[in-house]
């Protein structure tokens, strides 16, 4: 599904990543931990093709095409989905209004009608049960004056209605209360399927008591240092960075 | 060192003769005290931004021909290239003037018991001396702050026609009437539209005025429309400008309310050579408030000037003030918005907000709020803000399979919905949604 080789990328001249190789099979569930500053959200917006973002080296593909030629717009359609950490609130467009013009976006490209409103209110409602969100939330401004939760759940919402090939969570457990973590961790153990990979990015351990990943991998200073099953995490939480030779400061915060 | 520029004197001769005496007697008077009027520069205050792109040549001077062929033409001279057209308007309360002068012809009102809509030719010599009595008292006609120019007093020296509306006390006309000012600019020329509307006390009223236009001739519109709101009348006024390109649009709004009356101001505004106008707001009776929304859009080298005054002269008044421009390419657009809270206008309670999005580097936006206040009782906020698309809002919705274009044209969209949603008149949202998708397109183009 998605293999990444030796990725080096940049912001505003700051090197952050220094080289990843990852593969990530159809239907798998990665984790990715690591300490603040270690580049996981830098992966995330790479992946994703943020363009503050620049790639200096190496090469993603997604299910064989090169990833990094393609427009942020373009990787969407083809079924990459990023969860943001923080997502972004826009006041006057309504969410029903966002989330239809992007599900009819990503209908367009693959040759389908658009969804008729009545159509998609229907959808948009069941979802939004699915994550216990109020359908109210539905008519207010996207993100507008929704808690951490909320706009939490906002996301993995957009997710379950996108259906994507690829879904990217960046720190999708940041800022949780732990009724929302299991409303959020219940989302995203729907979206789990043979056709789709996940990568979960964390800090904690405590998503993956809820979401069992196949894999978790250790980032530090723009590298994957340590590889291993879920038993990996257990071990991050109880011992901590640094017998990885990590300098843990920042995580400890 | 250059002398100031005069304005010529062909702008103060008026050709047409066809009016009540009452009305020639103030036109004459107006037209003699403009004699020498001084134009603006950049250094006159209230023109400031806007002095360079105002020309006006000779041939502008004379009052712009009325054919039969226009008027018997539907005018859809619009600069918003519309499948919505005066038909869309409802039929039976339109009233069409073409460069300032009624259209009898294209014009269908109803009669109802207090309303009364006349043409100022067919005035009756009482409805002459109320009509020249609203204009003399015009809001655009007090004596300007030292060192401003307004131009929009030359309306007075030239109208030809106009309309007078009046409404009985307790009148309540539940459909608005729609009045289309259509300027043909066929030819070098202006036009001086009037309105005037005397309000009874409780009555209720919607007034929507489109100014449109057809050709390409450099043209000057220069308007006039007043509102007299009696004691608890309730008064409506949607104001939409798609002129095209070449005209030189001057307008005035005058409003005077009187106790507990309610006056509300819708305007969409599209850019075009030089576009400016003036509303000005006297809280006179107690308790009276007044809500003033604008929404302006300009691009390629467009100008739009809005200037507001609000005077808070009696007590207890709410003013609500809310205006958005959005400027693209190398356009320019201004608010200037004055608050005035006299000395007795205790429990005085005015906002006013102004926000601004510049498209581009190369758009420019001016806003300046004034706030004078007299009164030690009062509550007056205000707030102004100039910004750009936020880039991280772009990526979010391109990451979730927008295009570019649609993901800008949707935030841009989101920072005026809240004004167009509140326009009260469905086919005025049509027209206005439908204009500001087509400047969006032209806007984001090349993006």
């Amino acid at each position: 599904m998605l293999n990444i080789k030796n990725l080096h990328a940049s912001v505003e001249d700051k090197q952050i990543l220094n080289g990843i190789n990852l593969e990530i099979k159809a239907g798998e569930v990665h984790a990715i931990m690591g300490p603040n500053g270690s580049g996981k959200s830098t992966l995330s917006q790479v992946l994703a093709g943020n363009e503050a973002f620049e790639v200096t080296e190496g090469e993603v593909t997604l299910n064989g095409d090169n990833l990094l030629d393609l427009a942020t717009e373009e990787r969407a359609r083809e079924g990459v989905f990023l969860a943001f950490q923080y997502p972004v609130e826009i006041p006057g467009v309504s969410n029903l209004q966002f989330l239809r013009t992007a599900v009819n976006a990503m209908r367009k490209h693959h040759g389908k009608d658009d969804m008729n409103a009545a159509e998609f209110m229907k959808l948009a409602k069941e979802v939004s049960k699915q994550v216990d969100l109020d359908p109210a939330f539905l008519k207010r401004g996207v993100n507008e004056g929704f808690s951490g939760g909320e706009k939490k759940r906002n996301e993995i919402m957009q997710a379950l209605l996108l259906q994507p090939k690829l879904a990217i969570l960046d720190e999708t457990d940041s800022g949780l209360d732990i009724d929302a973590l299991k409303v959020v961790a219940d989302g995203v153990n729907a979206l789990r399927a043979p056709d789709r990979s996940i990568i979960m990015i964390t800090h904690y351990q405590r998503l993956l008591d809820h979401i069992v990943p196949d894999y978790v991998h250790v980032l530090s200073e723009g590298k994957i240092v340590k590889s291993g099953g879920p038993e990996l995490a257990l071990e991050l939480e109880a011992r901590g960075y640094g017998w990885l030779g990590i300098n843990d400061a920042a995580a400890n915060h | 060192m250059k002398s100031a520029s005069i304005l010529s004197s062909a702008f103060l001769r008026s050709a047409g003769q066809a009016l009540p005496t009452a009305l020639l007697t103030l036109r004459f008077d107006k037209a003699s005290a403009l004699a020498d009027l001084v134009l603006p520069t950049r250094k006159t205050e209230n023109w400031k931004y806007s002095a360079r792109h105002l020309k006006l040549t000779d041939d502008m001077a004379s009052a712009l021909p009325i054919s039969s062929a226009d008027a018997a033409n539907n005018p859809v001279g619009s600069l918003i290239d519309s499948p919505v057209n005066t038909a869309a308007y409802n039929a039976g309360y339109t009233v069409v003037l073409i460069n300032g002068v009624v259209q009898p012809q294209a014009s269908s009102y109803p009669v109802l018991e207090g309303l009364s809509i006349q043409c100022f030719s067919d005035l009756n010599e009482d409805d002459a001396v109320l009509a020249a009595e609203l204009l003399s008292k015009s809001i655009s006609d007090q004596p300007a702050k030292s060192g401003s120019v307004n131009l929009s007093q030359l309306n007075g020296a030239r109208f030809e026609d106009g309309l007078l509306i009046q409404l009985k006390p307790g009148t309540v006309i539940d459909q608005p009437l729609f009045v289309i000012h259509h300027t043909t600019a066929s030819h070098s020329g202006s036009a001086y539209p009037c309105i005037l509307v005397a309000a009874g006390s409780n009555s209720q009223f919607t007034l929507v005025e489109d100014y449109v236009s057809s050709g390409d001739c450099s043209v000057m519109v220069n308007t006039a429309t007043e509102f007299s709101i009696a004691d608890g009348a309730n008064v409506t006024s949607v104001r939409l400008n798609t002129e095209g390109q070449s005209v030189q649009h001057m307008g005035t709004t005058g409003v005077r309310q009187q106790r507990s009356s309610r006056f509300e101001s819708h305007s969409v505004g599209f850019g075009g050579t030089l576009r400016r106008h003036d509303l000005h707001v006297r809280l006179e009776g107690e308790g009276a408030e007044c809500k003033l929304n604008g929404v302006v859009v300009t691009r390629g080298s467009q100008h739009y000037d809005n200037h507001t005054t609000i005077e808070h002269v009696a007590a207890n008044c709410n003013s609500e003030e809310t205006y958005r421009n959005i400027a693209a390419d190398k356009s320019h657009a201004v608010f200037n918005g004055r608050i005035h809270i006299h000395q007795d206008a205790q429990k005085s309670n005015a906002n006013m907000s102004n926000k601004n999005l510049l498209l581009t580097s190369g758009a420019e936006i001016d806003t300046k709020p004034e706030l004078e206040i007299y009164a030690d009782d009062v509550l007056c906020a205000h707030g102004a803000t100039i910004g750009q698309l936020d880039k991280q809002s772009i990526f979010y919705l391109v990451s979730r399979g927008l295009s570019p274009h649609d993901a800008k044209v949707l935030l841009t969209m989101a920072f005026i919905n809240e004004l167009v949603d509140q326009i009260p008149i469905e086919q005025v949202r049509t027209i206005a949604n439908i204009g500001l998708n087509q400047f969006f397109d032209q806007a984001f183009q090349e993006v």
